[in-house]
């Protein structure tokens, strides 16, 4: 479903990403850890397509299409899903008319029917429930006054309303206490599936108590270093990331 | 010689000695009408204003021309704006034959929008009186031709509410409208006006908020693009005590649009514990548009309460992304984006029928722009 080759990503002069290289299968779910830096973000920016993230090498496919050639409004309507680890607040934009405008824009770039009002309502409505999003909260504008855990699982539920095909999930577990987590983090499982392929960059081990990956990539300095199952994040949570960050002598 | 038409004898020559003003003048500075008009000028013709639908039952009316006592006890007695005399209103009351003039009887709360079109070139005048404890809403929209002067005196009685929405169509041509409003004790007046721009469009308010307790709240958007111009020049005087003002001013320019506020707050000697506040920002979408916004203040009174503030910027790329990546076309983000910030300046407007009206005008107006 994803194959990234070789991927060099450069903001203004700095090379971030310096030859990265991953592939994910539908229905798996990888994850990515990494210390401060080591362009756990770019990568995740990069995939959904913003603005002033140069790739000067190297390819990502998805399904086959060139992902770098879209802009980022066809990868969102194609089933490319970020959660943002700093959801934008959007005053005078209240959160329903913003879910019905993505909702049925994805549709019309697919070549499907608009859903009525009515329809958005009752679908957001039901998935809202499970993850503890209130009326009142649909009804504000769009993140503002919301709380870090609010705006996480706000992020959640546009997922479970898009239904992408490949979500990444950047930091999704940063600000969170520990029932938030908890809750977040059963709305992702609830979404995995067979069809569906997630991409979870964290820098600490604590998400993947929850989340448990397939395959876990660590990256530093722009590369993948180590690949492992999920024991791997133990490990990274003993060791720390030195053993990998550190010159070698 | 009648009183009034002593009074139109000395506003010519009023105007007459002054001219029309020219970027010298400060008023005037940001909003260039003696070059926007050219050689011909205002001219001494008479434009008109016409009722648009039925009048709402138990509203007075006469012409100016031919007023009634209570018309003529009030016409051509307001202070406009922009010191001693201003020009441009004495203009239209020198030249304009006419008039309408209604009145809202006291106690009389009308709940039926009255419907108000301006039309034509030329001077025009009109007068509003809501007596005490009456209640109207008036809607004004604006016809496209021009030159056109309007003079406009609205006269609120004690404990009077005037909701006032006024639209002005996307014009290429000269409009100005010059509107005085006094407000007794107690009274209210809130005021929302759109504009869309023109060869040269201002719509100038002088609020006196003449008794204790009286209210004035402003809202306003303009949506500006190619060369279009608008201006929103306020005047806010309070001259009593616990008198209130809020004032929130939003302009998108995009092309070579110029969008102007100026507004003025003075709070006179004796009006203890004033309350005003005044925004104005705008969103500039090219780099040849622009936006002067100057908020001033003068304080003679104690134990005031009072705020300023302006902000010119442009979208923000992060929410556009933000849109984007959910997949929401760009244009289509910026328009949401544009929309999302004039919002806060259209919601005041309490008239349901007449806010969406206001709504689709805004809507039509920035997809223009796109």
């Amino acid at each position: 479903m994803l194959e990234i080759k070789n991927l060099h990503v450069s903001v203004g002069d700095k090379a971030i990403l310096k030859g990265l290289t991953l592939s994910i299968q539908p229905g798996q779910v990888h994850a990515i850890m990494g210390p401060n830096g080591s362009g756990k973000s770019t990568l995740s920016y990069v995939l959904a397509g913003r603005a002033g993230y140069d790739i000067t090498e190297g390819s990502i496919l998805y399904d086959g299409e060139d992902l770098a050639a879209m802009p980022p409004e066809a990868r969102a309507a194609k089933g490319v899903f970020l959660a943002m680890q700093y959801p934008v607040e959007i005053p005078g934009v209240t959160t329903m008319t913003f879910l019905k405008t993505a909702l049925n824009s994805q549709r019309r770039q697919r070549g499907e029917t608009d859903i009525d009002a009515i329809g958005v309502l009752k679908l957001v409505r039901a998935k809202a429930k499970t993850l503890n999003v209130s009326e009142e909260m649909l009804k504000r504008a769009l993140n503002v006054g919301f709380s870090g855990g609010e705006k996480k699982r706000l992020e959640i539920l546009q997922m479970a309303i898009f239904e992408p095909k490949l979500a990444v999930l950047d930091e999704t577990d940063s600000g969170l206490d520990i029932d938030a987590l908890k809750l977040v983090a059963e709305g992702v499982n609830a979404l995995r599936s067979p069809e569906r392929a997630m991409l979870v960059i964290t820098h600490y081990q604590r998400l993947l108590d929850y989340i448990v990956p397939d395959r876990i990539h660590v990256l530093a300095k722009g590369r993948i270093v180590a690949e492992g199952g999920k024991e791997l994040a133990l490990e990274l949570e003993a060791k720390g990331y030195d053993q990998f960050v550190k010159e070698p002598a | 010689m009648t009183a009034i038409a002593e009074r139109r004898a000395e506003a010519r020559t009023i105007f007459e000695g002054h001219g029309l003003p020219t970027r010298r003048v400060e008023e005037w500075k940001y909003s260039d009408l003696k070059s926007a008009l050219g050689e011909a000028g205002l001219g001494e013709a008479t434009a008109y204003a016409r009722l648009l639908g039925r009048l709402p039952e138990g509203v007075d009316y006469c012409d100016l021309a031919n007023p009634k006592p209570w018309a003529a006890a009030h016409f051509g007695a307001l202070q406009f704006g922009g010191g001693a005399r201003n020009a441009v209103s004495e203009a239209s009351l020198a030249f304009a034959e006419g008039g309408l003039a209604l009145r809202v009887p006291a106690g009389l709360a009308i709940t039926e929008p009255l419907m108000l079109e301006t039309g034509g070139a030329g001077h025009l005048r009109l007068l509003l009186v809501v007596e005490a404890g009456a209640a109207l809403t008036l809607y004004e929209s604006t016809d496209t031709a021009g030159p056109r002067n309007a003079g406009f005196e609205i006269v609120l009685g004690e404990g009077a509410h005037l909701a006032h929405v006024r639209l002005a169509r996307p014009v290429e041509t000269v409009q100005v409208e010059e509107i005085a409003i006094s407000l007794a004790a107690r009274a209210r007046y809130d005021g929302h006006f759109a504009s869309f721009g023109g060869k040269l469009a201002r719509a100038e308010l002088a609020i006196a908020l003449e008794g204790e307790g009286a209210q004035a709240h402003l809202s306003g958007v303009s949506v500006l693009g190619e060369s279009a111009h608008a201006d929103v020049t306020t005047h806010v005087i309070h001259r009593k005590g616990n008198t209130q003002s809020t004032q929130l001013f939003k302009h998108v320019a995009g092309g070579k649009a110029r969008a102007v506020y100026q507004g003025k707050v003075t709070v006179a000697k004796g009006a203890d514990g004033a309350d005003s506040r005044q925004t104005a920002k705008a969103l500039l979408l090219s780099e040849t548009a622009e936006a002067d916004l100057k908020p001033e203040l003068e304080i003679f009174a104690e134990d005031v309460k009072c705020a300023h503030g302006a902000a010119i910027g442009d979208l923000d790329a992060e929410q556009i992304f933000y849109l984007r990546s959910r997949g929401i076309p760009e244009d289509h983000a910026r328009a949401l984006l544009l929309y999302a910030f004039l919002e806060e300046a259209l919601n005041p407007i309490a008239n349901e029928d007449l806010c969406a009206a206001v709504r689709a005008g805004v809507q039509t107006a920035l997809r223009g722009l796109l």
